[in-house]
Formats: C-alpha cells, structure tokens, sequence
C-alpha cells in the first residue's frame, strides 16, 4: 500500500473493509466457490455503491473519485480485495469502464458505461488468445457490408458466461479496399469492439480453473456481425488504448496481489508464534524466522515497486508501462514465492482442503499469470527499451 | 533549527542554488560515467579523496554542506526538503565523492556523534567535517568480534581526565585516510556485554595506534587493522554517556542498515537505461537477441528498481516516525540478498571472455571485479543473517533465540565459552 494516504482515502479503505467482512470473508468465498458466478447476491450492485467501478470515470459520465486520482485509490480498494480473495470481475469492469470513458461514443457511454458504473451490467474484457498469451488479435475483424465480422476465440475472459458486455480487441490485417471511406486510413493495428455478449454468434464457454475465487472461460465469435458504432475508438488505431488498458490492468492485479501476500504471510506469522514445537513456538527456529524475514523483504519490496507503478500509471508518465510490467513481473514471482513458503511454516495443516492457504495459493498463481506472465513482462521491458531481437 | 527565523522561500532557494553550481561546479560528463572501473590501488584511492576534499571545501565555502545540520556546528540548519531540493538541483553535477567515506563518515559516525557527542566537542569537530577536513572511519569490529558488536574486547579504561586504549580493531573501511575514527571500547567487564560499552573519537594519528591496509579479494587495499597500544583520548572525545555505549550502537545501526538519507526520501525517478553495463557485456558477447539473456537483463534492471522503490518506502516509514533498525533493514537485506545475484548475471551473460582480460584494455576487468565485489554488501555492516534475525524479532514480533550471553557478566561469557555445552 502507498504510505502516504488522505484521511478521505482511509475512509474509503475502511469502508471497503467492513463491506468485505460483511459479506465476502473467505469463508462466503470459500462456499461460493461451487457457483456459476462465485459472487454473493447482488455483489455487483453492492460494489458498485461504494464506486468500485466508478473511479477512473469522470464525473461528466456519472464516475468519479475521492481524491481525484483515481486509480490510486481503485489500487486501495484493490488491495483490500485481495486480502480477503474478493470475487468477481473488478479488473476488467474497470478496464471497460476505463476505455468507454476515455474512448467511447456517447451511445456506448449512455447505455453501457453508465451500467457499470452503476453496477446493473457485467461488462469483460476479452484480450488474450486461448493459450492465455498476452496477444490481442486473438479474433480478426473483417469489413463488410455496413459493418464488421469478428472470428476467433479469446481465453481467459473473467466471467466471460455472466457477461452481458464484451470489450474485444480484434487484430485488424487485411482491408479489403472496397471498404467505404469511413474506414479509410487504417493502419492495420488492433481495432476494439463493444459488443453485447447476446449477438448472433458469440459462444461463452465457463471453464474450471486452478483459482476458486475467480471465474474464468472463453469466448468464440463465429461471423459475429457489428455495427460500426460498436467500435471503441479508432478503427486500426486503439495500440496505445490497449496498452492503456494493459497499465490499468496491472496495477489493479498486482495490488489485489499484495493484498493476497500480505493476509497471507499475516496468517503465516501469526501461526508461527502460536504453533509450538519442542517446547518452543516454531517462529523461534532461525529456520523458520529466515523464510518469513525473506517472506516478509518479500511483501514489503511487492508493496515498494506496486506503489511506484499504481503513482507512474495515475501520472501518465512516459515510462508508466515499463514499471507496470516491472512490478508485475517482480510481484508476480514473489507470489508464488510467498505462497508456496508459507505453506512450508504451516506443516500438514496447510495441505487441507479446510485451510485457507490454498485458495491463496490459488489466486495468487492465477494472477501471476493472468495478463502477461513474469517472463512475458520481462521480454516486454527489453522491447520498450528498443533491446533489437536480433542483434 | 531556530524556529523563530524564517526559512528561505523554496524557489528562491532552489534558484539560488542552480546559479551557485552553475558557477562553480563541473557538469557531470553526459557519456558513460561508469568508467570509474578497474582497481581501487592506494594511489587510485588517495587521488580520489583528495578530490572529494577539495569539492567538499567548496560546497562548504558556498553554504551547500550540511544543510539540514545545526547553524551552532556550522550547518545550515534547514529542514530536510532544502537538502533534497540541493541534491535535486545538483543531479547532473561532480559532487564530492569520499567513496566508502560517504556512509561511514556522513551517513553513520558523524550523525550518531552529533546525536550523542558534547556540544563542546562539536562545535569545533563538526565545521571540520563540513569542510571536508576530517574523514571518520569506522573501529567497531574486531577479530572476535563482528555480528557479535556488543562482545567486543578493547579496552578503555579511565585516567584522570583521560580514557586509555588497548585492543584491536580490524575491516576498518579506508582507515589508512581517514583522520578520526569512532571506536567502540569496553569499559567494564564485570556486568553482562551491552553494559560496559564505551565509544570514543579517535585521532587516526594518536600516538600507539598503528593503521596497517589489508587487501580484499580483489587485491584493493580497501581496509585495514588496526592496533591500539596505550591509545590516550581525553573524557571529551567520549561519544556518549559511560557504559552506556549499546544505546549509541543501536542509533548507529540504524544509519549503517541505511536509513534516513535525504537521498532516498526523494521519489524515484524513473528506471532509466536497462542495466547500461549488462547490455554492453551482452552486446559484446553477442548474446542481446538470446531469450534466456534478455530474462536476465530485465530481472537485474527490475530487482535494481524495486531495491530504488524499496528505498523510498523505508525513507516514507522512517519519515512517519518508524526509526526502527528492524525497518531499515529490509534495504540493506534487499541489497545483500539481490547485489550477488546482479554480479552473477553479469558473469553469466559476459560468460568466460569477461573473465580473462587484456589488462591494455581500461575497464575490461569491470565484470570480474563485480562479482567479487558483490558479496561486500552482504557482509559489511552486518550481515544477511544479522537483517533477517532483525526483521524477525524487531519487525515481525518473533519469538527471539534463546541466548546464552546477555546476562551473565562478561568476564564468564568470556570464560565459558571455551566449552559452550548449549546447556547455560
Ligand atoms: C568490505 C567490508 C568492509 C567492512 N568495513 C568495516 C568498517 O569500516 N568498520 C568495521 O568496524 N567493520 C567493517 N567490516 C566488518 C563487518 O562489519 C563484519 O565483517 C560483519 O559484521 C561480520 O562480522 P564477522 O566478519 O566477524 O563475521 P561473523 O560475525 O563471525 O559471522 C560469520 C557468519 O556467521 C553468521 N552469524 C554470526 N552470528 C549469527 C547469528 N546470531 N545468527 C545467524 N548467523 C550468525 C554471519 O551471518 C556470517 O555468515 C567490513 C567488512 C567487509 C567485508
């Protein structure tokens, strides 16, 4: 978490607190985990009256935020999730409601974003292919008679089955040149699309997946006709909206991370001065004070680089993707790290159905690979620093 | 800080100061400035301080030394945001570089002397410092004694209105440059090690103390031993109260893990280049386009972030009060536990070319000499192990090991460790 904290934003932390131990403990989350949509009733109404999705929206489009940085507050709100292993799609609603914001036309901001906001739609963002690499153009958009054809299946869409908006990003190669003036000027970069997850040949498929506290499935698009009023900004154009997009992503997963590290090497502390043996509490041993000392470097260094990208994306600055993806890549590993050791302190105990420690492990793995793995990103950084593929 | 005066308008202060280096220091040069490589030798080094004096005289002369320190010691007495305005300002600027000098003097002794030292002593010992007149170097540890600083076995004892010395100290940082050294004594054997604790200023040049340069594994004669032989200091070189010396240790080594330097309480600049040095050594290798070496090039540039964003978070805690030496040891355990991981990749991508050199070439030992270089950060001013018992027991509420020395006088710890059961 940022050290430097408004009281306004406190307030809106222990706000989120409470509502989380209300309803969504890891207990609810725990009992959920059997659902189609692995969120308490009317979660997404809920949510949305404390402004879960209304914060990288302008105040103009009915959003708005408590210290008027957004995203630096979303990434409280998101930490705070991540403690408690929140459920549902915080991520890609506000990714949605991010690029409708900046990026969308008025129809699409009355009927769509001003839903999300309100939390009566479930808008998701569909972005990776199948295999869950980061690639947009998993689906192809192809000009036709008054509009587009999208096909091709995107993986990884968080509750792609309860979604009733899908932002797709589909790769637009070739341009028949037959296509009408309005698309002229194409570069052929990636094109996006809002489309209702109701039209003539969207498929959503649920899948089962490593992490209880999330839903995930694909989403396939055979000949899905589109108006061209469903497009999100430019035709060809929306590269730096996606990468945007990516930034916000980001930050939003890597602080529901730190939050999830953190409640979890709490959990592990705590039992490691409450578990005796050989007349002793366990955390005694210098063995196991070594793993959570290195555990604890760990969260503290996470929260370090979580805070600088959540402050490098709010300013905009040139270089906000560059440490987005550092943080990801360095939290990302971290992760695993913390999840994995922890379940070394707590013994046998730990490899229970009953105990917590799996879900952690769980969530924290699925986010570590969600949206670009550590290795993903690391390429990533080379890249935007112009390091040549082949030298 | 007198606070009935006013403080000088911040942008006039700011403005001030870029005019003021403009006209008197050099602009760093643009290109690679990492071209300080090879071996630190004696002469190397002797060179080096010298310039670092020489500067430091004129940032003293210009009011830019000590900005945050007291106006009675000759500081400028100004809150902590004027001293980063200055380092700011001066970013792109030769500033005086004492190498190791720059923690062990203005980071760690001279802080702790200003907090526990008598004002008599400072008013005339402090200017000294800001003009770049007195280097301090650091005599705490000792043969038989490094992790274990409370069970050091020099000697001070009390004549008349002076204290004697006898012991040895040893590592001694640059001690063969330094002009006063801040030495860690025991002054009473018969009550348990953190209560006859000790420390004294010492003139590098007082009669019977003989500073001998020890070569690290690089071959660079970068510390020393040293041998105290009826050293004499007077009570008012005493830094602290007698016997009361653990208290002055642990405000020590809260500044030795790194905290509370002005640098790190500035927000991070952005990453920069990636690794500079280890994309050269993997251009050269004609390894930049290898998957697995471009993994590596970034993770060094991440971890080298991350221990730069873990900086500042430590500088924001200590900021809002949390002066622990548990918290500052997450940086320095960053960077004991991430340096040698950054000198290894550097090996691994240079591969064996880097490893052998024509020594005709400047700079084309920098691989090898990092990698020997990297473990320093993991021992020097306390080790790894030392940052995790610190984080365990201070930070995180741990259970501390039982010990079997910090009660019983230490005359017996002494005696009874010889033939240490793990019984008592
Ligand atoms: C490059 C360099 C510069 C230095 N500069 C200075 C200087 O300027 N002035 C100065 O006074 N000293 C200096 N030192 C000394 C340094 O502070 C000590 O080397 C360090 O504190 C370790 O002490 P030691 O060498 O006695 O090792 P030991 O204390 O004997 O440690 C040996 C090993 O045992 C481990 N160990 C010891 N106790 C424990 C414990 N309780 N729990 C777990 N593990 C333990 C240590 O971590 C280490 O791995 C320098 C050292 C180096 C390498």
């Amino acid at each position: 978490m940022d050290l430097e904290r408004t009281n306004d934003q406190e307030l809106l932390r222990d706000t989120a607190v409470k509502f989380i131990k209300e309803t969504g403990d890891p207990v609810t989350v725990r009992a959920l985990s059997t659902t189609t949509t692995g969120m308490p009733e009317k979660y997404l109404q809920r949510t949305a009256d404390l402004g879960w999705y209304a914060m990288l929206v302008p105040e103009a489009f009915g959003g708005g935020s408590v210290s008027g940085e957004g995203l630096r507050d979303l990434a409280i709100v998101a930490e705070e999730r991540g403690r408690a292993l929140q459920p549902g799609p915080f991520v890609p609603m506000n990714v949605v409601a991010t690029a409708l914001a900046r990026r969308g036309t008025d129809a699409q901001r009355d009927e769509v974003l001003a839903s999300i906001v309100a939390g009566e739609t479930l808008a998701t963002w569909a972005v990776v292919g199948t295999s869950g690499v980061w690639e947009p153009g998993a689906v192809r958009a192809t000009a036709t008679e008054g509009g587009f054809l999208l096909s091709g299946t995107c993986g990884a869409v968080q509750d792609a089955v309860c979604a009733e908006w899908l932002l797709v990003t589909a790769g637009t190669p070739v341009w028949p040149a037959r296509v009408s003036a309005s698309t002229a000027g194409m570069s052929g970069g990636p094109t996006q699309f809002l489309v209702p997850a109701s039209a003539t040949g969207v498929e959503a498929t649920a899948l089962e997946g490593l992490d209880l506290t999330q839903r995930f499935g694909t989403v396939s698009f055979r000949d899905v006709f589109v108006p061209p009023s469903s497009v999100v900004g430019e035709v060809g154009g929306a590269a730096e909206d996606v990468e945007h997009q990516l930034q916000i992503a980001l930050v939003l997963s890597v602080s529901e991370a730190i939050g999830a590290m953190d409640a979890l090497f709490e959990m592990t502390r705590t039992y490691s001065i409450d578990r005796i043996a050989f007349g002793r509490p366990i955390g005694s041993f210098q063995g196991v004070k070594y793993q959570l000392a290195d555990m604890s470097l760990a969260v503290q260094a996470g929260m370090a680089i979580a805070t600088a990208a959540t402050r490098a994306v709010q300013a905009g600055q040139p270089d906000a993707g560059e440490v987005a993806s550092m943080a990801k890549a360095w939290v990302g590993d971290a992760a695993i790290d913390i999840a994995q050791g922890c379940f070394q302190v707590f013994g046998g105990i730990g490899f229970t159905w009953e105990h917590d420690s799996h879900l952690y492990l769980r969530r924290l793995t699925m986010g570590s690979v969600l949206f670009g793995s550590p290795d993903w990103h690391r390429e990533r950084i080379c890249q935007l620093h112009d390091i040549e593929v082949r030298s | 800080m007198n606070t009935t005066e006013t403080l000088p308008d911040m942008n006039i202060y700011r403005e001030n100061a870029r005019r003021w280096l403009a006209e008197h220091m050099d602009q760093r040069p643009s290109s690679d400035a990492s071209a300080e490589s090879g071996l630190a030798t004696e002469e190397f080094l002797k060179k080096k301080i010298a310039t670092a004096r020489a500067l430091q005289r004129k940032l003293f002369d210009g009011g830019y030394s000590g900005i945050t320190w007291a106006k009675e010691y000759g500081g400028q007495g100004l809150p902590l945001e004027y001293d980063v305005a200055f380092l700011e300002a001066a970013e792109h600027y030769v500033m005086p570089d004492f190498d190791t000098f720059n923690s062990t003097t203005f980071d760690v002794c001279v802080p702790v002397m200003l907090e526990h030292s008598s004002p008599e002593f400072l008013r005339s010992f402090i200017p000294k410092v800001l003009a770049g007149e007195l280097l301090v170097c650091q005599f705490f540890s000792e043969p038989s004694a490094g992790s274990d600083l409370a069970g050091v076995r020099t000697r001070a004892t009390r004549d008349g209105d002076q204290w004697v010395i006898n012991g040895q100290k040893i590592w001694s940082t640059l001690a063969q440059f330094a002009d006063w050294g801040m030495c860690l004594t025991r002054t009473n054997w018969d009550v348990p090690k953190h209560r006859g604790l000790t420390w004294f200023a010492v003139p590098c040049d007082s009669a019977g103390l003989t500073i001998r340069p020890i070569r690290q594994i690089t071959g660079s004669p970068h510390f020393c031993e040293d041998f105290f032989d009826d050293v004499a200091v007077p009570d008012g070189y005493r830094i602290g109260e007698v016997n009361n010396g653990w208290t002055v240790t642990q405000s020590m080594l809260v500044r030795e893990r790194g905290a509370a330097r002005s640098a790190d309480t500035m927000s991070p600049t952005g990453p920069g280049d990636l690794v500079p040095d280890l994309v050269a050594a993997a251009r050269k290798a004609g390894q930049l386009a290898d998957p697995v070496v471009r993994q590596k090039l970034a993770r060094a540039h991440t971890n080298d972030y991350v221990s730069r964003a873990l900086g500042f978070r430590i500088a924001q805690m200590t900021a809002q009060g949390d002066l622990n030496t548990g918290v500052a040891a997450y940086g320095k355990l960053f960077k004991g536990v991430y340096t040698p991981i950054r000198a290894r990749i550097g090996v691994e991508i240079a591969g064996a070319g880097a490893m052998t050199w024509d020594p005709a070439t400047p700079g084309a030992d920098a691989t090898a000499l990092a990698y020997l270089n990297g473990r320093l950060i993991s021992i020097a001013g306390g080790t790894n192990e030392m940052q995790r018992n610190g984080i365990g027991e201070r930070v995180l509420g741990l259970p501390r090991e039982p010990s079997f020395d910090t009660s019983k006088p230490f005359n017996e710890v002494l005696l009874d460790s010889a033939h240490w059961n793990g019984k008592d």
